[in-house]
C-alpha cells in the first residue's frame, strides 16, 4: 500500500484544494493580526490624541505687564498686606480694573481683556510677597487670559491674533510651566483652573473606599472560602457577590442616593458618601480576587499547620492569609483603580457641584478628578478643552501607576504552587 | 503540555494473549461496553501471532525511516540520535519506562512536535523516501498520510458522524453527502464500532464509553485513509476489556496500514507487534523482531527491563 | 461632635481593658499553665469592650439625626416653619449646616433662629448616645476581665468574635444586593403611584418634563420607557457588539493560537490598559474626537439628518471599550479547551485555522457566549460614554447617524440639576434604575451559569 493507493492526495485538483486551504489559513491568521493591531492602534490613537490635546495644558503663556501701582486706585495699605487676612484684603481690591487699564494702556484697547482670574491671583500673590510694590511702577509677568492663551498656542482670529503678534514682537510673551494647574482648584475662568481640589477629593474618597472595602472584602472572602458550609445561604451570598461585580456602576449611585443621602441624611457631595458608595462597588471585586487567591494556597499548608495543633482560625490568619496576600492586594489595587476612574455613581450623590476650594474634611463638599473632567468637558469655553485633556493625562497617569503596581506585585510575589 | 495519565491504572495483568481474548469474549456481553458485539469473533490470533511473520528481505524499502533523530525541549534533550525503520504490514511497538522518549519520538513522525513551541527536532525522517521535515513536505498533507491516535481518547464535542466526517471534509475526500456517509460507515466498520453506534450517529462523541471513544478516534484517523497510523499508548486509559478490543482492531488494521504503537505494557507489545524498539532515557537501546527482543535481547538494559528489574 | 468623643472614649476603654487583660493573664501565667496565651486574653477583653459599643454607635448615629430633626421641629421655633415640605427641608438643612460650622449664614432667615435649637438638640442626643456607648464599653470590659482565669478559653472567645466579624462582612455583600433591590423598589413604587406601570413599560413617548402648574398646557410629562430601552440596546447591544465581538474574538484567537509568546506577553497588558481607561475618558474621546467625524461622514454619504450626538459615535467607542473584555473572556474559554482536542484535529492534517474554526471555537462556544452576555450587560449599564456622546432625544430610529438616548443617560439627566424629591421626574430615575438592574441581573445570572457550567465541563 503506497501513495498510489491514495489518488486523492496527488494531482491538480488536490493541489488546488490545498492552495485554497492555505489561503484560508492565511486570511484567518491575518484577520487575527488585524484585530490585535487595530485594538492596539485604538489605544495608541486615544493616548496620543489626549497627549496632543492635553500636554499644552501644563504650560501657559505669561505676558510682561508694566503696572503703575503707585498711581493706581487699589487703595491698599501695605500694612494690612502683612496681616493674616492679606488674601482677603487683596481679593477686595479692584485688581481686575487695574489690569484692564494697564493692559489697555500698554497694548491698545483690544488688550483690555487680555488677563483673567489667573492674572489677578498672580498680582495678589506678588503684592502679598512684596507689599513694597504698591509704592512703585513694576513690570510683572502675568499669565494671560484663556482666549489669548489659546490663540498663542493654536492660533486665533482677528484682534486676538494681532495682540499675540504684538506681544511677541515686543518680546512680552513667554511660555512657562503652569504650576497653578496642579495646585489650584476649579474656577469659572479656564486660565485659573487647577486640579488640586479634585485630587484632594479623590484622595479622601478613595481613602474611605479602601478603608471599608479592603477589610470587609478580605474578611468575607476568608469566611466564604474557609469557613462557610456549602448550603443555600452561602450559595445565595456567592451568587449575589458575583452578580454585584457586574452590576452597572450607576446603580450603586442610585443606592447611595437613596440610602446614604435620603435615608441616612449624610451630607451631599461629601467624600464620605462617595467613598461609601464606591466601597460597595469595589468590595465584590476584592472578594472575588481574595477567594481566588485563597483557593490557590495548597491544602498541604493547612494540613501542616493543623498538624502542629493550630486552630482553624490560626491556620487561616497565620498561614493562608499571608500566603494569599499578594493575590488579594493585586485584586484590591485593580478594584481601587476602577473606583478611581469611576464617575457615574458620584454624579448621583451630587459630587458634580462647582467647588472652588479643596475639601478640608470627609463631610465637606468635594469633587473627584473624573467628575472634574466630566464637568470641564461640558464647558463651552475653548480654554477648557486643553485643561480637560490635561486632567485626563493626570488621571491616566494615576491609573497606569496603579495598574503597573498591580502587575509588579503579581509578578514579584505571586507564587505558583 | 501533555497530560500524564496515571500509569498502570487500568492495564491488564500480564497474561497470555489468548487468555485475554477469551476473557474478553466471556466478559464481553455482560458489560455496557460490548452489548452490540459483532457476531463473528476475532479469533485470528493464532496464525497472526507475533512470531510467524517473516522478517522483510533486507533490500525492501521501509515505509518510514528515521535516522539520527534528536529532540530538544528548550535546553533539555529528550531524545538522542534515534534511528529506526517502520515497515508496511507490520506493527512496530515502542516500549520503555515512562519518560524514556518513546512518545516524543512517535510525535516526530507526523511532526506533532511542531505544536510545542519550545520543541526542536534534528535528524532525518523519511516517508516513502521523502524527507518529512523538508520545505517541500506539507505538514497538513503529512498528517493526512500519517494519522495519530492519542493516549487519552479525544473525540471532538460533536456528533459521532461529524467526528468521523471531519477529516474527509477538510481534506475534500467525500464530495457528496452520500460519499461522506459511505466513508463514515466504512471507517466505523473498520474500527469495529459500526454495530454499536449505527443507530445513534447523531449523538455526541463524548457520550460514548472510554473504549468506544478510543475506537471512534481510530475510526476518525482511518477515515482520511492514512498510510501510517501512530498510536500513543492507546489503551492506557482503558479497562482490560476495551483494551482487548483495541488490540484485536490493531491486528485487523495491520494489513492495510503501517502501524507504530507506543506502549508501556510489555505484554501488549508482545501481543500486537511484529517489531519492537526499546527506549531508555531518551535513547533507543535496541530494536528488532518482537520475538527476539523478548526472548533474546542483546542489550543488558533491555533484558533488565523485560524481566522487570525496573520500569 | 460629642459622638466623636464617645468613640475615642470607647477605644480608650478597649485599650485599657486589653492591657488589663494582658497583665492579669501574664500574672496568672507565672503560677499556673494557661489555656490561652495572654495576648488572647488581651484581645478578648478589648473586643468585648469595643465591639458592642461600636456596633451601638454605628446604629445610633443615623438615628440621632432623625431625633434631632424631630425635636427641632417640635420646638416653638420649629412649629412656625412653613408647612411646604421642600421649603421646610431646605431651612432645616441650612440650620444644620450652620450649627455644625459648615456654613456661615443661611439664605432663609428662619434658619438662623433654629441654630441654637439644633446645637442644643444635637448636644443632648449625642450625650445620650455617647453615654450609652461608654456604658456598653465599660460593661463589656468588666464582664470579660472577670472571666479571666487559668482555664479560661480566651482564644476560643476571641475566635468566636472574629467569626462573627467574618459572617458580618460576608453578609454585607448580600445586604448590598438586597439594599439595591429594596431602595429601587421602594422609590419605584412611589413612581408607579403617579404613573401607571403599563405606561412605563409599554409607552413609546418619553418626555419627563412635568408641568410646574397644574393648569399649564401641553407638558403633562410622558414616561414611556420603550424608546430609552431601544436606544440602550441599539448602542450597547448592537453597534458596540458589532465592533467588539469580531475584534475581541479574533484578538483572543490570535493571541492564544498564533502569537509568539513574547508578542502575547506584550499585547495582553496593552489590551488590559484599554480596559483600564476610565469611561469618562472614553466619553470625552467619543464626544470631542469621534462624534464630529461620524457626523461629517454621515453627511458625506448623504444622511442629511446626521447628528453630532449620533448613536454610531457612542456605540463605536463603547465597542472599543468592550474589546478587551470580550477578548479576555474568549481567551479564558479557548484556553480551557483541552490540548488533546486540538492535537486530535491537527494530527489528521487539519490546518490551524480549520482546527480553530471547526473544533476549538465550537468547543469554546458556551464560554464565549457567556462572555458576550456579560459584555452586553456591561455595555447597557455603561453611563459616561452615552451621557457625554449620545443625545437626549428619545427617538425610535435604527439610523445610526441619528441621535438616540439611553436609560443611563436619562437617569443622570433626571437626577442632576434641580431636584425635587417627590416629583415623578425624579422618581422615574429609580424606576429606570430598577429596570436596568433587573435586566443586567438576568443577563449576569445566565452568563455566570453558562460560564461556570462550561468551566466544569472541561475540568
Amino acid at each position: 500500500m503506497s501513495s498510489v493507493a491514495h489518488p486523492q492526495r496527488t494531482g491538480a485538483s488536490n493541489d488546488a484544494r490545498l492552495r485554497k486551504r492555505y489561503a484560508a489559513e492565511r486570511r484567518f491568521h491575518f484577520a487575527g493580526l488585524f484585530a490585535v493591531g487595530l485594538s492596539a492602534l485604538f489605544l495608541v490613537f486615544l493616548l496620543s490624541n489626549m497627549a496632543w490635546k492635553g500636554l499644552g495644558g501644563f504650560t501657559h503663556y505669561e505676558a510682561a505687564m508694566p503696572i503703575d501701582f503707585a498711581r493706581s486706585d487699589l487703595m491698599l495699605d501695605p500694612a494690612t498686606l502683612k496681616g493674616p487676612d492679606a488674601s482677603e484684603v487683596v481679593a477686595g481690591a479692584d485688581v481686575e480694573g487695574l489690569l484692564s487699564k494697564s493692559a489697555g494702556a500698554a497694548f491698545g484697547p483690544d488688550a483690555a481683556e487680555m488677563f483673567g482670574a489667573a492674572a489677578q491671583r498672580s498680582v495678589g500673590r506678588q503684592l502679598i510677597r512684596d507689599p513694597g510694590l504698591l509704592g512703585r511702577r513694576a513690570k510683572l509677568w502675568l499669565p494671560v487670559g484663556s482666549k489669548v492663551d489659546v490663540a498663542a498656542k493654536q492660533g486665533g482670529d482677528g484682534a486676538i491674533q494681532q495682540l499675540v503678534h504684538q506681544l511677541r514682537a515686543k518680546n512680552a510673551l513667554r511660555r512657562t510651566v503652569n504650576i497653578d494647574f496642579l495646585t489650584e482648584s476649579d474656577a469659572t475662568d479656564p486660565s485659573a483652573v487647577g486640579i488640586w481640589g479634585a485630587l484632594k477629593g479623590t484622595f479622601l474618597t478613595i481613602m474611605v473606599t479602601m478603608l471599608l472595602a479592603f477589610p470587609i472584602g478580605v474578611l468575607s472572602a476568608v469566611y466564604l472560602e474557609e469557613f462557610a458550609r456549602r448550603n443555600r445561604w452561602t450559595d445565595a451570598i456567592e451568587v449575589s457577590i458575583n452578580n454585584l461585580a457586574a452590576v452597572p456602576s450607576i446603580i450603586f449611585g442610585l443606592l447611595g442616593l437613596a440610602v446614604f443621602l435620603n435615608f441616612m441624611d449624610l451630607p451631599r457631595s461629601a467624600p464620605l458618601v462617595g467613598g461609601l458608595t464606591l466601597a460597595l462597588m469595589t468590595m465584590p471585586v476584592i472578594v472575588i480576587a481574595g477567594r481566588n487567591a485563597i483557593t490557590s494556597v495548597p491544602p498541604s499548608i493547612r494540613d501542616a499547620a493543623l498538624g502542629v495543633g493550630a486552630s482553624k482560625m490560626q491556620v487561616v490568619f497565620h498561614h493562608v492569609l499571608p500566603l494569599a496576600l499578594p493575590g488579594i492586594l493585586t485584586g484590591t489595587i485593580i478594584g481601587m483603580a476602577r473606583a478611581l476612574g469611576e464617575t457615574a455613581p458620584l454624579l448621583m450623590i451630587g459630587m458634580r457641584a462647582f467647588i472652588a476650594a479643596p475639601p478640608s474634611g470627609l463631610t465637606n463638599p468635594a469633587t473627584v478628578l473624573p467628575v472634574q473632567i466630566f464637568l470641564w468637558s461640558d464647558e463651552v469655553d475653548r480654554g477648557f478643552v486643553e485643561k480637560t485633556s490635561a486632567a485626563i493625562i493626570v488621571l491616566l497617569l494615576f491609573m497606569l501607576l496603579m495598574n503597573g503596581l498591580a502587575i509588579y506585585l503579581r509578578n514579584r510575589f505571586e507564587q505558583r504552587w | 503540555m501533555k497530560e500524564k495519565m496515571p500509569l498502570n491504572a487500568t492495564t491488564p495483568m500480564p497474561m497470555p494473549s489468548a487468555a485475554i481474548a477469551a476473557e474478553a469474549t466471556r466478559a464481553g456481553p455482560s458489560t455496557t461496553e460490548a452489548n452490540d458485539l459483532p457476531p463473528e469473533p476475532q479469533v485470528a490470533l493464532p496464525d497472526e501471532g507475533p512470531a510467524p511473520t517473516p522478517e522483510p528481505e533486507p533490500g525492501r524499502t521501509p515505509k518510514m525511516r528515521a535516522q539520527g533523530v534528536s529532540v530538544f525541549y528548550g535546553d533539555k534533550q529528550a531524545l538522542k540520535d534515534v534511528s529506526i525503520d517502520i515497515h508496511e504490514d507490520r506493527v512496530t511497538a515502542f516500549i520503555g519506562p515512562s519518560g524514556c522518549g518513546k512518545s516524543t519520538f512517535l510525535r516526530t513522525l507526523n511532526r506533532m512536535n511542531d505544536t510545542i513551541p519550545s520543541a526542536k527536532v534534528t535528524g532525518h525522517i523519511e516517508l516513502d523516501g521523502e524527507d518529512i521535515n523538508s520545505a517541500d513536505m506539507d505538514v497538513v498533507q503529512l498528517r493526512a498520510r500519517v494519522g495519530m491516535v492519542f493516549q487519552k481518547p479525544n473525540p471532538f464535542p460533536k456528533s459521532i458522524f461529524e467526528n468521523v466526517a471531519y477529516g474527509p471534509r477538510i481534506h475534500g475526500l467525500g464530495n457528496s453527502k452520500a460519499e461522506l456517509e459511505q466513508i463514515v460507515e466504512k471507517s466505523l466498520k473498520r474500527a469495529g464500532l459500526w454495530e454499536e453506534v449505527k443507530d445513534r450517529l447523531g449523538e455526541s462523541g463524548i457520550s460514548l464509553s472510554g473504549g468506544q471513544q478510543q475506537r471512534l478516534c481510530i475510526a476518525r484517523a482511518i477515515a482520511v485513509d492514512p498510510e501510517v497510523i501512530l498510536m500513543d499508548e492507546p489503551c492506557s486509559a482503558l479497562d482490560p476489556i476495551a483494551t482487548a478490543k483495541i488490540e484485536e482492531l490493531i491486528h485487523e488494521l495491520r494489513g492495510r496500514y503501517a502501524i507504530a504503537i507506543v506502549t508501556h505494557n510489555m505484554q501488549q507489545a508482545a501481543r500486537v507487534s511484529q517489531r519492537t524498539a526499546f527506549f531508555h532515557l531518551g535513547e533507543m537501546i535496541e530494536s528488532g523482531k518482537t520475538s527476539e527482543i523478548f526472548t533474546n535481547p542483546t542489550q543488558k538494559r533491555t533484558q533488565d527491563y523485560i524481566t522487570g528489574r525496573y520500569g | 461632635m460629642s459622638l466623636t468623643i464617645a468613640l475615642a472614649a470607647v477605644l480608650a476603654i478597649a485599650a485599657i481593658a486589653g492591657w488589663l487583660g494582658f497583665a492579669r493573664a501574664s500574672r496568672l501565667r507565672g503560677t499556673t499553665r494557661l489555656h490561652s496565651l495572654p495576648v488572647y486574653h488581651a484581645a478578648y477583653a478589648a473586643m468585648w469592650a469595643a465591639l458592642p459599643a461600636l456596633l451601638f454607635l454605628a446604629l445610633w448615629s443615623p438615628v440621632q439625626s432623625r431625633f434631632v430633626d424631630q425635636s427641632v421641629l417640635a420646638s416653638p421655633e420649629g412649629r412656625v416653619l412653613p408647612t411646604f415640605e421642600m421649603q421646610r427641608q431646605s431651612i432645616l438643612s441650612e440650620a444644620r449646616e450652620i450649627a455644625s460650622g459648615q456654613r456661615d449664614a443661611g439664605f432663609n432667615p428662619e434658619s438662623t433662629t433654629l441654630v441654637p435649637r439644633f446645637a442644643e438638640a444635637e448636644n443632648r442626643f449625642a450625650t445620650i448616645g455617647g453615654g450609652i456607648a461608654i456604658l456598653f464599653a465599660l460593661a463589656g470590659a468588666v464582664f470579660s476581665l472577670r472571666r479571666s482565669a487559668p482555664g479560661f478559653r480566651a482564644r476560643t472567645g476571641v475566635e468566636r468574635w472574629v467569626m462573627a466579624l467574618l459572617v458580618a462582612a460576608s453578609l454585607i455583600a448580600t445586604l448590598t444586593t438586597l439594599g439595591i433591590l429594596l431602595s429601587l423598589m421602594f422609590e419605584s413604587l412611589r413612581f408607579f403611584k403617579l404613573v401607571p406601570v403599563t405606561e412605563f413599560v409599554f409607552g413609546t413617548q418619553w418626555s419627563p418634563q412635568m408641568a410646574l402648574r397644574a393648569d399649564q398646557a401641553g407638558s403633562s410629562g410622558a414616561f414611556g420607557s420603550i424608546p430609552l430601552f431601544w436606544g440602550t440596546v441599539f448602542i450597547g447591544a448592537i453597534i458596540a457588539m458589532i465592533v467588539a465581538i469580531p475584534l475581541g474574538l479574533m484578538s483572543a484567537i490570535y493571541l492564544t493560537q498564533y502569537a509568539h509568546p513574547r508578542v502575547r506577553s506584550w499585547m495582553k497588558p496593552i489590551l488590559e490598559i484599554l480596559a483600564g481607561i476610565p469611561t469618562v475618558v472614553y466619553g470625552y474621546f467619543a464626544a470631542l474626537t469621534v462624534a464630529p467625524h461620524v457626523r461629517d461622514f454621515g453627511i458625506a454619504i448623504g444622511v442629511s439628518s446626521a447628528s453630532s450626538e449620533s448613536a454610531l459615535a457612542a456605540g463605536l467607542v463603547m465597542g472599543i471599550m468592550i474589546i478587551p473584555f470580550i477578548s479576555s473572556m474568549a481567551d479564558d474559554s479557548i484556553a480551557a479547551v483541552p490540548q488533546a482536542m486540538r492535537d486530535g484535529s491537527l494530527a489528521m492534517g487539519a490546518t490551524k485555522s480549520e482546527t480553530i474554526r471547526k473544533v476549538v471555537l465550537p468547543a469554546a462556544l458556551p464560554g464565549v457566549v457567556g462572555g458576550v452576555l456579560l459584555a452586553v450587560s456591561r455595555a447597557i449599564g455603561e453611563t459616561m460614554i452615552v451621557v457625554m456622546a449620545a443625545g437626549l432625544a428619545a427617538n425610535m430610529t435604527a439610523n445610526p447617524f441619528a441621535s438616540v438616548t439611553t436609560v443611563t443617560t436619562q437617569i443622570v439627566q433626571l437626577l442632576t440639576g434641580d431636584q425635587e424629591f417627590d416629583s415623578a421626574k425624579t422618581l422615574a430615575a429609580f424606576a429606570l434604575g430598577l429596570a436596568l438592574f433587573l435586566i443586567t441581573l438576568v443577563l449576569n445570572l445566565i452568563a455566570l451559569t453558562v460560564v461556570r457550567r462550561y468551566r466544569e465541563a472541561y475540568e
